[in-house]
């Protein structure tokens, strides 16, 4: 049942203000568009009876929320963190700016909740690990490798995510981690080609470092160009151009090494 | 023809969770990326191998569309934004391949001597990019334009 927010619980300027700047900056660190993110936005400043508008920037978000027709207004700034994409916490903080909007959680609650939902992003490296050296298998088929070249794929996909997640934890930068990643997978990839076996060694190859290709970035800075938030998309897009060339190099070396030729 | 068209379903499902699982959707959106994916990653294997004969970009264009409407009339079933089961959706289309030709190429012209092989290396970098910028494109379009012209259902999936 929808109910309104009475005045008593409804947040000033100054602390909504401050709440959505964080939930700006980590649903955007999350992976979200800018457009949900505006939504998101304007539909919970709505809820208490206050307007937003938001100057998103490449590392930063800017808010400003007023009321309508008094002097109560506000303006924060949060940094946006670097971390992995969690479509997770996405769902979450979208589920909570409904909640906030059918009046099913007062201000308090939607802060603690907030504080929650950010805090339990429980990650299974083992499950993402056997899935994605699994998916890539797949891709290995869909790019028409046989069965070989899949169990090669899967190895060296398997070999390089460990690696990655490794690096990763001892706080490597994420450049250099795709660099070598990509590397031990297209050394180990390239196991086809050194031993003559299977009819697609080649598929192998090629397939053996797309895990690494950082597919939601590119879909995202495309998604915000598409609704005019041209400073954010090329943001992404550079990010995520950056890792294409990092994982670029380290299978140029990989194959450079193993003396196997791109094209 | 049947058999390949479902083992390419088959295998984009399986590409779709794997790498949906990087991103950590929530367990209930597995099952809806995988038969999304599935259906799309299909669509476009029988746009370009049929008697349609597609090119990819076309054939990328419709199959994205296609998995769009899929992800923003079934998103309020599994109660989750469409871009959670969209962009995973899409992954196994991803030109990944382009992407990283593109550079190889690029970095075979700063190598290559001579007119003719810079000419050649030039042409592999300008094709590998551009085909991987127009498929981009073409995917997000395609797959966004439901989002935008559904936005009711889009924006309200959590509620």
């Amino acid at each position: 049942m929808k109910t309104t927010t009475s005045d008593s619980a409804r947040p000033s300027a100054g602390e909504l203000s401050l709440f959505l700047s964080q939930y700006s900056a980590r649903l955007l660190g999350a992976g979200a568009t800018c457009i949900r993110l505006e939504k998101n936005a304007a539909r919970i400043a709505k809820a208490y009876g206050k307007e937003a508008e938001i100057s998103i920037m490449p590392r930063h978000v800017h808010l400003s929320v007023w009321a309508p027709g008094s002097t109560d207004t506000a303006a924060s700034i949060a940094a946006i963190g670097h971390t992995a994409i969690s479509f997770r916490i996405n769902t979450k903080l979208s589920e909570l700016s409904w909640e906030i909007a059918d009046g099913k959680v007062d201000f308090a609650t939607a802060a603690k909740r907030f504080d929650r939902i950010v805090r339990d992003d429980r990650r299974d490296p083992r499950t993402v690990l056997f899935l994605v050296a699994l998916a890539n298998a797949s891709f290995c088929r869909l790019f028409g490798g046989d069965f070989i070249a899949m169990t090669t794929v899967c190895l060296a996909t398997a070999a390089g995510y460990h690696l990655k997640l490794l690096l990763l934890g001892r706080g490597v930068d994420i450049r250099l981690t795709v660099l070598v990643c990509a590397f031990a997978s297209a050394v180990l990839g390239a196991t086809d080609t050194l031993f003559s076996i299977g009819e697609t060694p080649s598929v192998a190859s090629g397939t053996s470092v797309l895990y690494l290709v950082p597919g939601i970035p590119f879909l995202n800075s495309f998604s915000d160009l598409l609704y005019r938030h041209y400073l954010c998309a090329f943001s992404r897009f550079v990010d995520a151009l950056v890792l294409t060339c990092s994982l670029s190099i380290g299978l140029c070396a990989g194959m450079l090494l193993m003396n196997i030729r791109m094209f | 023809m049947l058999l390949q068209i479902f083992q390419d379903a088959l295998f984009a499902a399986i590409a779709a969770i794997g790498f949906a699982a990087i991103s950590t959707p929530p367990r209930n959106a597995y099952g809806w990326c995988a038969v999304i994916a599935a259906i799309g990653h299909s669509l476009r294997f029988v746009l370009m191998n049929a008697q349609t004969q597609l090119h990819i970009i076309p054939a990328t264009l419709g199959s994205a569309f296609a998995i769009g409407t899929l992800a923003v009339f079934l998103s309020p079933r599994a109660r989750i934004p469409a871009e959670t089961c969209l962009f995973p959706a899409l992954l196994p289309m991803i030109p990944g391949t382009y992407a990283y030709k593109a550079f190889g190429g690029l970095a075979l012209c700063l190598l290559s001597e001579g007119q003719d092989a810079f000419g050649r290396n030039f042409y592999l970098f300008a094709h590998n990019a551009l085909m991987c910028s127009c498929l981009l494109l073409c995917m997000v379009l395609g797959a966004t334009l439901p989002i935008f012209l559904f936005q009711k259902i889009s924006f309200r999936a959590t509620r």
